[in-house]
C-alpha cells in the first residue's frame, strides 16, 4: 500500500542519518534503510542512542513498542550470534524505527537497560532475559517473566532442546524482597501481603497479583504472569508459515480474526503478494466485527466484575450472532483460522452481505440498551470515574497503545496513523478522551463500537459482489481443488506448498495493525526456508499489564478489580 | 479519513441531580430489562438461548467437526497414504502408516490412520491438503472421552459407513457443487461429484489454472538451489 511506502521510504532514514551525524554518536551508529529506518549500534552506545532517539526534536521516538531477541546460530551471514531488536514509534512524527543491537559476547550476552529512558522497556527486557538469557545491567527487577522460576536454560535459544520438562513446586515461587519485610510503620497497623489469583474469578485467565495491603489500600503490588505461556514463538519456528495461523488465533482468542490478519499481512509484505480487493474487504469487515466483539466482551466482563450481570448477557448476544456468521464463513466460531497467506481459506457464503447488514442493525440496539442501563447509573459512575487514572505522560512512558492510550488523550490509532488495507478510504473518527480513568476507557470502547459499525457499513458498500478473494500466485496460495484433482501442474504446486511451505525470501519485517487492544505487531525473520526463523509478537496487552501494578498503587482493592477489567488483558496474548 | 472525536466532552461526564438520586436511573434500567423479558416471553421462537441437548444449533455446511474418511464405491478408503495431511497438520495429531494395497490399481493405502482428537485443533488444514478428496469434516462436535486412549480415533471410527447417515451431516470439505466454493443450504444432503475432465475442460468451466511458467516471483531462488543440493 502507498501509505506503507511513505512511512518506510528513505526520507525518514535520511533525516535520522543527518541528525545522528551531527550528534555525539556520529560514526558509532549505522543507519540502514530496510522496511523501517534501522539503526545499528554497539551495546555500550545503546543508552546514549536511546536518549538521543527519545529527545532529539527530529526523532522523538517516545513510544517503546517492542524488544525482540534473535539467536542467529543457524542463520547465515549474521555478524554476531545474538542480537536485540527494538521497535519504536514517534507520536510527533508518526513513524516507526528499528534499533538493532548486535551482542558480541556469546557466553554472556548483555546490553544496558533502557528502563530509565522508556519505563515500558522493563517487562520487554525481562522477557528477553528469560527467553534468551540477555543480561541487562541497570535493570531494577531482572527476573524471569514468562517461564517459571524453576526453569533451567533459555527457551528461545536455538540450541535449547524443547523436549525438556522442568517441574515447578510451590517452594520455587520467588517472593520479592518487599513482600517479605514485615511492614510495621509508625502510626500504622501492620500491612500484610496477600496473593490475588492466579485462579481468581476477576483475573479473567490466570494472572497472579502479589499485593501488600494497608487495610483496603494497595501499598505495593507485583504481577506474576506466564501461567498460560505455551511457547507460541518457539512453536512458530517449528512450523510452516501457514501453519502458524491456528496458533496466532489463540493469541487474543476473543478477536481471533484480527490476529490472523496481522500475522498474514507480515508474511504477505515479505513475499510482495497482493490480496485482491474483495479478500481485503472481507478481512476488514470481519476484523471490525471482531473488534466490536472484543470491546463487548471487555465492557461486559468488566461490568460483571463490578456487579452488573444483565449488560453482559445483552452484549454477549451480539457476540453469539457474530460467531454464527463467522461459522458460516469458515466453519468455526472462536478460533477461526480463516485467513491464509495471500487471502482467505475459502470465499464467504452467498448470504454474507445480508447477514452482515442484519448484524449492523441488531448491534446498535443492544449497545443502546447497555448505555441506558449503565451510562448514567450512579454505582457504575462511582466505581469507574476517577479510578485507575493514567495520565497522558504516563501512558506514553509505559508504552500503552489502543483504547488505553486514546482514553488518556493521545489519538494514536494504527488504522489512522498507518492506514492498511482500505482504512484510508473510510470516513470514521478516532475516539479519544482526556480523563484517563476507567470510565473514559469504557466510553472510548463504546464509541469505537459505533465507529467500527460505520467502517463496516462503508466496506459493505464497496465490497465487489463477485471476484477472487485469493491471490492467484500458486507458490503462495493453494490452487483450486478442481484443478488439483485433474491437473498435474496444480497438483505439483499444491504438493510443494503443503510439504515444504511457502518460501519467503530471507529478510526481516515488522508489520503492525490495530488490534482490539492496541498495536498488534509481528516481527518476522526469514532465512528462506518454508517457515519463520524467528517470529516475535508485540501483544498489545503486554504493556498494559506491565503498567497495571503502577496504576493500582495507592488505590483500593475494589478499584483494582475495576481497573483490571478496563485494561482488557487477554491471557492468551499476554503469556503467548 | 476523518477527524478525532472527543468522548470526554460529550456532556455526560457529570451526573445531574436526578441521576445522583440513583432511583430514576434504576427505573429506566428496569424498563429495559422488563422489555427484554416481555419480548422473550411473548416470542419464544426468537429466544437467543437453545435448549441443548434437546435442540441443537443449526451449523453451516462448513462446520469443522469430527473428521470422516471418504470411501470409493467399493467401500475401500479413498486415502492413498500420501502423508500430506499429516505434514500439513499444525497440531501434529495425524499418524499414518502406509501399506501396499492388494488391488494393483489402488497401489497404496493407509494401514493405520489415527487422529488424536485431544490434540486436534479443528483448523481444517488436513482437508485443504488432501489431493484425493479423501478426508472431510462433519458437523459432529460431541466429542467426549473417558480416557486419552479413547480419544485417538482409528480408521474404524473415522471411515464413512456405506448406507449409514453421517452423524449431524457433512461439514467442511474442499469441494462443493456448483463453482466449488459455496456450500448449498443443506450441504449434507447433496451428493458431490468432483468435476471431471482435462485441462481444456477446466478452462472451459472457468477454473483458473497456473500457467506453465509463473516467472520470477517471491520464490527464493538461492535457498531452493540449496535444498536441491
Amino acid at each position: 500500500m502507498s501509505a506503507v511506502e511513505t512511512a518506510t521510504a528513505s526520507p525518514a532514514s535520511e533525516k535520522l542519518r543527518e541528525r545522528l551525524a551531527a550528534s555525539p554518536l556520529a560514526g558509532r551508529a549505522k543507519v540502514s534503510d530496510l522496511d523501517l529506518p534501522t539503526v545499528e549500534v554497539a551495546p555500550d552506545d545503546w543508552p546514549a542512542l536511546a536518549r538521543f532517539l527519545r529527545d532529539d526534536p527530529e526523532c522523538r521516538y517516545d513510544l517503546f513498542l517492542d524488544l525482540a531477541g534473535v539467536d542467529n546460530l543457524r542463520r547465515a551471514g549474521a555478524p554476531t550470534r545474538f542480537e536485540a531488536v527494538v521497535h519504536l514509534h514517534s507520536l510527533a512524527h508518526n513513524r516507526h524505527a528499528r534499533v538493532r543491537v548486535p551482542l558480541p559476547d556469546v557466553e554472556k550476552p548483555s546490553l544496558p537497560s533502557v528502563e530509565s529512558v522508556w519505563p515500558a522497556a522493563n517487562w520487554y527486557e525481562r522477557e528477553a532475559f528469560d527467553l534468551y538469557g540477555f543480561d541487562f545491567p541497570g535493570h531494577s527487577n531482572l527476573y524471569r517473566l514468562l517461564c517459571h522460576d524453576a526453569f533451567v536454560g533459555h527457551a528461545l535459544r536455538k540450541d535449547y532442546a524443547p523436549g525438556q520438562r522442568w517441574f515447578y513446586e510451590e517452594s520455587d515461587l520467588r517472593i520479592p524482597e518487599w513482600a517479605k519485610e514485615t511492614g510495621e510503620r509508625a502510626g500504622h497497623f501492620e500491612t500484610q501481603t496477600i496473593s490475588i489469583g492466579p485462579s481468581h474469578p476477576a483475573t479473567h485467565g490466570i494472572i497472579h497479583l502479589l499485593a501488600r495491603l494497608d487495610g483496603e489500600r494497595i501499598v505495593r503490588a507485583e504481577t506474576i504472569i506466564g501461567y498460560l505461556h505455551r511457547c507460541f514463538e518457539k512453536m512458530a519456528e517449528k512450523h510452516h508459515w501457514n501453519q502458524v495461523i491456528p496458533y496466532a488465533d489463540r493469541l487474543n482468542y476473543v478477536s481471533a480474526m484480527i490476529n490472523g490478519v496481522g500475522y498474514v499481512r507480515t508474511v504477505e509484505k515479505m513475499l510482495g503478494v497482493e490480496v485482491p480487493e474483495r479478500g481485503q474487504l472481507v478481512r476488514t469487515i470481519l476484523s471490525e466485527f471482531s473488534r466490536i466483539v472484543d470491546h463487548a466482551v471487555c465492557v461486559g466482563a468488566n461490568l460483571v466484575d463490578i456487579g452488573a450481570l444483565t449488560t453482559f448477557v445483552y452484549l454477549y448476544q451480539n457476540r453469539e450472532n457474530f460467531y454464527s456468521l463467522m461459522e458460516a464463513c469458515c466453519g468455526a466460531r472462536l478460533t477461526v483460522s480463516y485467513v491464509r497467506v495471500g487471502g482467505l481459506a475459502i470465499d464467504v457464503p452467498e448470504d454474507f452481505v445480508p447477514r452482515c447488514r442484519q448484524l449492523l442493525e441488531s448491534i446498535p440496539k443492544f449497545v443502546e440498551d447497555v448505555e441506558t442501563l449503565i451510562h448514567n447509573n450512579r454505582i457504575v459512575r462511582d466505581r469507574l470515574q476517577g479510578t485507575g487514572v493514567v495520565t497522558r505522560e504516563q501512558a506514553i512512558a509505559w508504552g500503552l497503545t489502543g483504547p488505553m492510550l486514546r482514553a488518556s488523550g493521545v489519538p494514536y490509532d494504527v488504522r489512522r496513523a498507518h492506514p492498511y488495507d482500505f482504512y484510508d478510504r473510510f470516513d470514521w473518527d478516532v475516539p479519544v478522551s482526556n480523563d484517563g480513568d476507567n470510565f473514559a476507557r469504557y466510553l472510548v470502547r463504546t464509541e469505537e463500537v459505533r465507529q467500527s459499525l460505520k467502517i463496516i457499513r462503508q466496506a459493505l458498500d464497496i465490497l465487489p459482489a463477485k471476484g477472487p478473494v485469493n491471490s492467484d500466485d500458486w507458490r503462495v496460495v493453494l490452487p483450486p481443488k478442481d484443478a488439483v484433482y485433474h491437473d498435474m501442474e496444480s497438483l505439483i504446486y499444491h504438493f510443494k506448498l503443503v510439504m515444504e511451505g511457502i518460501r519467503v525470501p530471507a529478510g526481516e519485517r515488522y508489520e503492525w495493525i490495530e488490534g482490539a487492544n492496541g498495536e498488534l505487531g509481528f516481527y518476522a525473520v526469514s532465512d528462506g526456508r518454508g517457515g519463520p526463523y524467528r517470529l516475535k509478537v508485540r501483544p498489545p496487552c503486554f504493556p498494559n499489564m506491565a503498567a497495571f501494578e503502577k496504576i493500582i498503587q495507592g488505590g483500593r482493592v475494589s478499584d483494582m478489580i475495576a481497573t483490571l477489567g478496563t485494561l482488557n488483558v487477554i491471557a492468551g496474548e499476554l503469556d503467548r | 479519513m476523518s477527524g478525532v472525536v472527543d468522548v470526554s466532552r460529550s456532556g455526560s461526564t457529570r451526573l445531574t441531580f436526578w441521576q445522583r438520586l440513583y432511583l430514576p436511573a434504576i427505573l429506566r434500567g428496569m424498563a429495559v430489562t422488563i422489555r427484554h423479558l416481555a419480548r422473550n416471553l411473548t416470542d419464544m421462537k426468537r429466544l437467543p438461548t437453545i435448549l441443548y441437548p434437546e435442540r441443537k444449533r443449526d451449523y453451516s455446511g462448513r462446520f469443522r467437526g469430527k473428521h470422516i474418511l471418504k470411501t470409493r464405491e467399493d467401500g475401500s478408503l479413498k486415502c492413498v497414504a500420501c502423508y500430506m495431511c499429516q505434514q500439513a497438520c499444525p497440531a501434529e495429531c495425524i499418524t499414518i502408516v502406509a501399506g501396499e494395497h492388494p488391488k494393483v490399481a489402488y497401489e497404496k493405502y493407509p494401514v493405520v490412520f489415527d487422529i488424536d482428537m485431544l490434540r486436534c485443533v479443528f483448523c481444517g488444514f488436513c482437508v485443504d491438503a488432501c489431493p484425493k478428496d479423501a478426508i472431510w469434516m462433519t458437523r459432529d462436535y460431541e466429542l467426549a472421552f473417558f480416557s486419552r486412549e479413547e480419544a485417538v480415533f482409528g480408521i474404524d471410527k473415522l471411515i464413512e459407513k456405506p448406507g449409514l447417515p453421517v452423524k449431524d451431516g457433512y461439514g467442511y470439505r474442499p469441494y462443493y457443487p456448483g463453482d466449488g466454493t459455496n456450500p448449498p443450504r443443506d450441504a449434507s444432503a447433496v451428493a458431490v461429484t468432483p468435476g471431471q475432465g482435462d485441462r481444456s475442460l477446466l478452462r472451459e468451466k472457468g477454473v483458473p489454472l497456473p500457467s506453465r511458467d509463473a516467472g520470477p516471483g517471491p520464490l527464493n531462488a538461492p535457498s531452493q538451489a540449496e535444498a536441491r543440493s
